[in-house]
């Protein structure tokens, strides 16, 4: 038998609130930190991080003590440090980004979907709008959040045991911060809009997976039939690793400029633009 | 609390109209909304909740015109239970109220606090921190509720709140819609296909169908509008002069062995005590035959079978 309070007292101020989109996004990390998922990427990113931490380290150390030096020529030989070394310190968590963008931005709009929530979100003061900038800023955010100490860290850390002359680049941040915005918006802009085109979160997942290895595969076909390696700028995996190289000059990138500013642009509008039509008031069923 | 006049609302410009130039004027109190299925009850909720701009027509809900760019504002005064679950299942119902809270302008903390407040109001203090999918129905329905109050709204929308509770759970879900009006003073607009419900809780009644209002006004106004039916009961049968005179009264629906069911063509019983004493009939009881709003519902809907 339940038991009811006596009275209901009115509500506090309702004007001092946090905007719609930031309510959406924290619940959304909260969720997702509930979740075994978030908690298994969280530390496998950690432990990678962990990795490559240490392997500066070690690189400082081959570099101060004599009984290492026959190491440190090794290494110096087969590393070359230079644009590549740079752009490859985002590298080892790009793959498992994908991942993981696919399996938690895959839920992000279809989990909504699924419960229908969205249509009484519609009907509290949040705009369309809010809710688009919640769920892209989410999926966007969360990888850029990962890749942030990939860059920072060895940065500080190369910084801190060997000055200006360490393996990192002073000018690193610079060059590979705008390099993760963009990749990090391609993936969430990709997360999203397949999320909004699925019923539910697995059907998400597959709608994101299907997207980034059918747009690759099809890059692919089309480069190998035609011989345009400029089609690669399809591929929204090439595209995100991309990125870090042109903005750190590597000689050879796996794209050229304009494939990969003109590719990035078709998916990010593209995607951003399926899940606003998705995501419409009037999509939503009362 | 609500006008509106000649609304319109349409899905597509092609389509045709789900709204037909509704005009009506609601004030506070707890409104039944009734209708069959596709009557345009939800198109005019969402319309009221300005989530579909009218194609024709205007209106204000708590004063704010329909369709103006303050709307939006409008619905951190509005509260909003919907028919179907819309409970994020893998979150506790005092997560979800809090954030329901927050979204409405609760800073987070005050969200929190009101979440707890709610939730022991609507009866769900001791299972609060459990997720919601292991709730029965009835719990569902009172977290469903426990939203739609948490930011003290002037008015809220109730769609078909008892759906799937047994007569138990009904009776204390309409128990909690009446202490929202009375105590908390809060307008409601409850739509429903369960006429019973509807008739405990509502004092004012809308009938919608395909888009239409069929009837509109308050419960016992309607009531009085659309039946005036009473039994009288004379001492002896009448002869046919007196039955044929019974015309002056209204519409003679049945009548043998001195009982007669009748349809008075004026709400005036004191006309029937004068009329007997003039024809010479001995009158020994009137009974006023009180329809049930579904013969209401029915009537409205339906004129022509209903008085068949």
């Amino acid at each position: 038998m339940p038991i009811y309070a006596p009275t209901l007292p009115p509500s506090p101020d309702l004007h001092l609130g946090q905007p719609p989109a930031l309510v959406i996004m924290r619940f959304d990390l909260a969720r997702l930190w509930r979740q075994k998922i978030g908690r298994f990427f969280g530390f496998t990113f950690v432990a990678i991080l962990l990795v490559k931490v240490g392997w500066i380290y070690g690189k400082y150390l081959m570099d101060t003590n004599q009984s290492l030096r026959p190491l440190q020529q090794f290494a110096q030989a087969i590393l070359t440090q230079g644009a590549e070394f740079q752009a490859g310190l985002l590298n080892p968590a790009m793959y498992l980004l994908w991942f993981l963008v696919a399996l938690v931005g895959g839920g992000l709009v279809a989990r909504d979907t699924l419960y229908r929530v969205r249509p009484l979100m519609y009907a509290h003061p949040v705009a369309p709008r809010d809710y688009l900038l919640a769920k892209l800023g989410f999926a966007s955010l969360l990888p850029f959040a990962i890749l942030l100490p990939f860059a920072i860290l060895p940065w500080l850390m190369s910084l801190l045991l060997a000055g200006t002359s360490g393996p990192v680049w002073v000018t690193a941040p610079l060059r590979l911060l705008p390099a993760m915005a963009v990749s990090s918006l391609l993936m969430g802009a990709i997360a999203v809009g397949a999320s909004s085109m699925a019923a539910t979160p697995r059907a998400g997942i597959g709608w994101v997976l299907g997207l980034v290895l059918g747009a690759g595969t099809l890059a692919s076909m089309i480069h190998g039939l035609t011989g345009i390696q400029a089609v690669e700028g399809l591929n929204p995996v090439l595209l995100a690793e991309a990125w870090p190289q042109l903005m750190t000059g590597v000689e050879r990138p796996l794209v050229t400029w304009l494939p990969t500013l003109l590719g990035t642009a078709f998916h990010i509008g593209l995607w951003t633009f399926v899940a606003a039509r998705r995501t419409r008031p009037s999509e939503a069923v009362i | 609390m609500i006008a509106f006049e000649n609304l319109e609302v349409r899905y597509l410009a092609t389509a045709a109209p789900a709204l037909k130039g509704l005009t009506l004027s609601l004030e506070s109190g707890i409104v039944g909304l009734l209708g069959p299925n596709g009557a345009g009850k939800s198109t005019l909720l969402k319309a009221l909740l300005g989530l579909l701009t009218p194609s024709r027509g205007s209106g204000t809900v708590l004063g704010v015109p329909l369709g103006a760019p303050e709307a939006a504002k409008l619905r951190s005064r509005i509260g909003y239970m919907p028919e179907y679950d819309a409970l994020i299942e893998d979150a506790s119902a005092y997560e979800q109220v809090a954030f329901w809270g927050e979204l409405s302008g609760l800073a987070p903390e005050a969200a929190r606090d009101r979440a707890h407040e709610v939730l022991y109001f609507v009866g769900l203090d001791e299972s609060r921190y459990r997720p919601v999918s292991g709730y029965s129905t009835g719990m569902r329905q009172r977290v469903k509720l426990a939203q739609a109050l948490v930011h003290s709204p002037e008015l809220i929308f109730l769609d078909e709140p008892t759906n799937g509770l047994d007569p138990d759970g009904r009776r204390r879900m309409l128990d909690l819609v009446l202490r929202v009006h009375a105590e908390l003073g809060t307008g409601v607009i409850l739509a429903s296909h369960l006429l019973g419900d509807v008739e405990r809780v509502a004092d004012q009644l809308v009938i919608l169908d395909q888009g239409q209002i069929k009837a509109a006004g308050s419960m016992a106004g309607l009531r009085k509008a659309l039946a005036r039916r009473v039994e009288l009961r004379f001492l002896d049968p009448l002869d046919a002069a007196q039955e044929a005179a019974m015309a002056d009264l209204g519409t003679l629906l049945e009548g043998r062995n001195g009982l007669y069911d009748l349809e008075l063509a004026e709400a005036d019983p004191a006309g029937i005590f004068r009329w007997a004493q003039a024809r010479g009939a001995t009158l020994v009881q009137v009974t006023p035959r009180h329809d049930r709003l579904d013969e209401v519902l029915l009537r409205a809907l339906h004129p022509t079978v209903a008085e068949v």
